[in-house]
C-alpha cells in the first residue's frame, strides 16, 4: 500500500527525561507546525488590518482639522493603503492557506515547514518595523529619510516573506497530495492558491526589485516616494491588485458546495476560470504610465471580469439546485463576490473612460484606481473573515461564534463598502464631494474597517481559547479532506487517508459508499 | 501517483486485540524520505521570484539608459573580453551542471561529485571574473549610471554565489547519501537554480554589455 503522509521534518523526538520542556512562548516561537503557523499569521493579519485602517481614519480626521483634503499621495494614506494589504488582507489569507491547504490535501505538513515559520516571522517584525516607521513619518513617501528608507526596507523585507510563504503553499498542493488526487480534483481554495502563489511571488519579486533600487540610489526622502509611486504603487492598481481576491475564488465555490452539500458541477470549468482570471491580475507589464494607456491594458481590465461573472454564475447554479444552510460564512462569501463586482465595475469604468483619444467620460482615473484597490482589498479581507468563521472546526477547532462572526463580517463590508464607495463617486464625479465630507466619509469607514478587524480578532482568540476540541460532529457535512479530523471518529480517519481519493470530494464519497471507495492493493 | 509517493508508517495503528499484541515491541519505523519532487517545485517558484527582481532591474536599466542617450556610461570604457569570456564560462557550467544530474540519475556518484566540483570552480570563476570587470570598467556608484548597474550585475553575482551556496550544500548532502537515482531532486533543483542563473545573465550579457 502506498501512502503519503510523511512526519513533518519540523517533529522533534519526545524531551529525554530530566532535559528542560520548552515553555509556551519557545513552542510559539520554534514550532514548524503549520497549524500553529498559520493560526499566528491570522491573529497579527487581524491586529495589524485593524492597526492600518486606524491609521487611515487618522488620517483622515487630521484633513478635516487642517480643513484641507485627504490627499492621496499622502504618506499617511498611501502607508494606510499598502499596509491593509500587505498587513492585513494577504497574511490573513496566506495564515488560512498554511493552516488549511495541508489538511485539505491529505498531508499532515506543509511543505519546507522551517521557510513558512521563517516567513510568519520575517512578516511579523517587518510589519512592525513598518508601523513604526509609519510613526516617525516614514513609511511609504515619508518626509523623515531614515525613517522612509527603513519604511521601505520594511516593505521589501514583507513581500519577500509573504513570496516565502506562498511558495511553501504552492509547492504543498504539488507536491504532497494524496494517491489520486490529481490537480482537477484538488479542493478550489487549494487550486486558487495554486494560481495565486505565482502571481504573488512573480509581482513581489518585481516590487522588491525597485526597493532595492530605492535602498541603493541613496535617494533622499522625496526620491524614495518617487521611487514607490514609479516603481511600486502599480501593484494596487489593476490588473495587478485583482491578486488579492484570487483565493477568495476558491474560498467562494468550497464554501457553496459545502453549504449546499453538494458538488460543484463543471468542476473543470471552473478551475479554468479561476486559473483565467489569475492571468488577467499579472500586471507586472504596467509599471510604466505607457503600459496603462494602451489596449492590452483596457482589454486585461475588461476581461478579468469574465471570469468573475462565469464563476458567479456557477454559484448561483449551484445555489439553485439545492438550497444552502445559511451561515456567517456563506453570507460573507457572497458578500465578498459583490464587493469583487464593484471592483470589476470600477476597473471596467476606468477602461472605458481612458478608450480612444483622451477621455471618454471625464472620469477621474485616480479616484478610479483607488475605488478598484479598496474594493479588492475588502472584497479578499471579508472573503478571509468568513474563510474563517465558515472553517473554523477546522482552523481554530471549535465553532466560531456565529454572533461575532456575522458583526465582523457586516463591519467589514460596511467599512470597505463605504471606503471604497467614496473613491468610486469621486471617481465619476472627479472628486466632486464636498470637503468636509468626504474626511468625515473617510474616517467613519476606516474606522468600522478597523473595528471589523477587531471583530475577527475577538472572533479567533475567543474560538480558540474558549473551547476545547470539539467532539465529532453527527450529520456535519465536510465534504474534503480538511473535515476528517473533525467530523470522523479514528478509525474512519484512517480508511479514509488509505483510500484512493476518486472525486474532488473524498469525504463526500465517504458517506455517500459508506465506506472506501477503492483500497489501494 | 509516483510524485507523491512516500515511504512513511501508517498514520493510526489497529488496536490491538490482545494483551500479548498490547506489549509486542513496536517495530522501527521506516526511514522517512522526503516527497519528490517537493525541493524541485519550490526552487522553481523562488526562481521565478528571482528572476521577476532581476528581469526588473534589467528593465529599470534599459528605460534610463533609453532616457539618458549618449551620455549613458560615456566616461567608463568596458571591454567586451572579459563580459564574453564570464559568457563563456556560464555556458560551460550548464554542460557541467547537466552532467551531475545525469550521473546522480545513474547513481555514477563519482561522476556526480567531479561534475558538481568542476560546476563550482567555474562558478567561483565567473565571480572572480566580475570583480576585476568591476575593477576595470571602475563605475562610481555616486554617478548616474552606478545604482543601476550595480543593482543589476551584483544582484546577478548574488544570486550566482546562492547558486554555488545551493551547490554545495547539495554535494554536502549527496556525500551523505541523501541523493540518489531514486531521490535525485536537490541536485535537480540546484541545476534549475543554475540555469536560470546562465540564462540570466545571457540576458544581462546582451543588454548591458553587448548594447552598451
Amino acid at each position: 500500500m502506498t501512502l503519503t503522509d510523511t512526519r513533518s521534518s519540523s517533529d522533534t523526538p519526545p524531551a529525554a527525561a530530566g532535559s528542560p520542556s520548552p515553555t509556551a512562548l519557545e513552542r510559539v516561537i520554534g514550532t514548524g507546525e503549520h497549524e500553529a503557523i498559520g493560526r499566528t499569521f491570522i491573529m497579527g493579519s487581524l491586529l495589524l488590518m485593524a492597526v492600518s485602517a486606524a491609521a487611515l481614519a487618522a488620517g483622515a480626521l487630521r484633513s478635516l482639522s487642517d480643513g484641507g483634503p485627504l490627499d492621496v499621495t499622502d504618506n499617511l494614506w498611501n502607508s494606510a493603503l499598502v499596509g491593509m494589504v500587505l498587513m492585513g488582507a494577504i497574511p490573513l489569507l496566506l495564515g488560512l492557506a498554511i493552516c488549511l491547504i495541508p489538511l485539505q490535501v491529505g498531508s499532515k505538513a506543509i511543505a519546507f515547514p522551517r521557510a513558512a515559520a521563517l516567513s510568519l516571522w520575517t512578516w511579523l517584525v517587518s510589519a512592525v518595523i513598518f508601523a513604526i516607521s509609519l510613526g516617525l513619518d516614514g513609511g511609504v513617501g515619508g518626509a523623515d529619510l531614515e525613517a522612509s528608507r527603513l519604511g521601505m526596507l520594511s516593505m521589501g523585507s514583507m513581500m519577500v516573506a509573504l513570496s516565502l510563504g506562498a511558495v511553501c503553499v504552492a509547492t504543498t498542493v504539488l507536491s504532497h497530495r494524496p494517491v489520486g488526487m490529481s490537480l482537477a480534483r484538488v479542493p478550489f481554495f487549494s487550486w486558487s492558491m495554486l494560481v495565486a502563489a505565482p502571481i504573488w511571488i512573480l509581482t513581489f519579486g518585481s516590487t522588491t526589485a525597485h526597493v532595492f533600487l530605492g535602498q541603493i540610489s541613496q535617494a533622499n526622502a522625496a526620491g524614495l516616494a518617487l521611487r514607490y509611486e514609479a516603481g511600486v504603487a502599480w501593484f494596487l492598481r489593476a490588473p495587478s491588485v485583482y491578486m488579492l481576491a484570487i483565493p477568495v475564488l476558491g474560498i467562494s465555490c468550497d464554501l457553496v458546495a459545502q453549504g449546499c452539500g453538494r458538488r460543484i458541477a463543471r468542476y473543470g470549468t471552473v478551475q479554468a476560470l479561476i486559473a483565467m482570471f489569475g492571468v488577467f491580475s499579472f500586471g507586472a507589464w504596467t509599471q510604466t504610465s505607457g503600459g496603462r494607456e494602451n489596449i492590452l491594458w483596457i482589454a486585461f481590465v475588461a476581461l478579468a471580469a469574465v471570469p468573475v461573472l462565469g464563476l458567479l454564475g456557477l454559484i448561483a447554479d449551484t445555489l439553485r439546485h439545492q438550497k444552502p444552510a445559511v451561515s456567517p460564512g456563506l453570507i460573507g462569501v457572497l458578500l465578498a463576490f459583490l464587493l469583487l463586482l464593484g471592483g470589476m465595475l470600477a476597473g471596467v469604468l476606468e477602461a472605458l473612460n481612458t478608450s480612444g483619444s483622451g477621455t471618454l467620460f471625464s472620469f477621474e482615473a485616480v479616484g478610479l484606481g483607488w475605488a478598484q484597490s479598496l474594493f479588492l482589498l475588502s472584497a479578499a479581507f471579508i472573503g478571509g473573515l468568513a474563510a474563517l468563521s465558515a472553517w473554523s472546526r477546522v482552523v481554530l477547532r471549535a465553532s466560531a461564534p456565529g454572533a461575532i462572526a456575522s458583526a465582523a463580517i457586516a463591519a467589514g463590508l460596511i467599512g470597505g463598502g463605504l471606503l471604497a464607495t467614496v473613491f468610486l463617486i469621486q471617481g465619476l464625479t472627479g472628486f466632486g464631494l464636498n470637503l468636509s465630507f468626504y474626511n468625515v466619509w473617510v474616517a467613519v469607514a476606516a474606522a468600522v474597517l478597523a473595528l471589523s478587524a477587531l471583530l475577527g480578532l475577538m472572533l479567533t482568540l475567543v474560538t480558540s481559547r474558549g473551547h476545547a476540541r470539539q467532539p465529532v460532529t453527527a450529520g456535519a457535512a465536510g465534504l474534503t479532506l480538511e473535515w476528517a479530523q473533525a467530523e470522523l471518529s479514528p478509525e474512519d480517519q484512517a480508511l479514509v487517508m488509505r483510500t484512493i481519493v476518486a472525486s474532488p470530494y473524498p469525504l463526500l464519497d465517504f458517506r455517500f459508499t459508506g465506506e472506501a471507495v477503492e483500497e489501494d492493493k | 501517483m509516483s510524485d507523491t509517493a512516500t515511504l512513511s508508517p501508517p498514520e493510526v495503528d489497529s488496536p490491538p486485540e490482545s494483551p500479548q499484541a498490547a506489549v509486542a515491541p513496536t517495530p522501527a519505523l521506516p526511514p522517512t524520505m522526503p516527497r519528490r519532487r517537493e525541493l524541485i517545485f519550490g526552487t522553481v517558484f523562488v526562481t521565478a521570484g528571482v528572476a521577476m527582481a532581476l528581469l526588473t532591474l534589467i528593465g529599470s536599466y534599459l528605460a534610463t539608459r533609453d532616457a539618458a542617450g549618449a551620455a549613458w556610461l560615456a566616461d567608463n570604457q568596458i571591454a567586451l573580453t572579459q563580459p564574453n569570456m564570464q559568457m563563456l564560462t556560464m555556458v560551460m557550467s550548464v554542460v557541467t551542471m547537466q552532467w551531475a544530474v545525469w550521473s546522480i540519475c545513474r547513481d555514477d556518484r563519482y561522476h556526480t561529485y567531479l561534475a558538481i566540483g568542476v560546476t563550482m570552480l567555474l562558478g567561483i570563476a565567473f565571480v572572480n571574473q566580475s570583480t576585476f570587470l568591476f575593477k576595470e570598467a571602475g563605475i562610481a556608484i555616486t554617478q548616474p549610471e552606478g545604482p543601476l548597474f550595480y543593482a543589476v550585475t551584483l544582484g546577478h553575482l548574488a544570486m550566482v554565489i546562492a547558486g554555488l551556496v545551493f551547490l554545495l550544500l547539495m554535494a554536502f548532502r549527496t556525500l551523505g547519501g541523501q541523493y540518489s537515482s531514486r531521490q535525485p531532486d536537490g541536485i535537480g533543483a540546484a541545476a534549475v537554480f543554475w540555469y536560470a542563473g546562465v540564462a540570466l545573465y545571457a540576458v544581462i550579457w546582451f543588454a548591458v554589455y553587448i548594447q552598451k
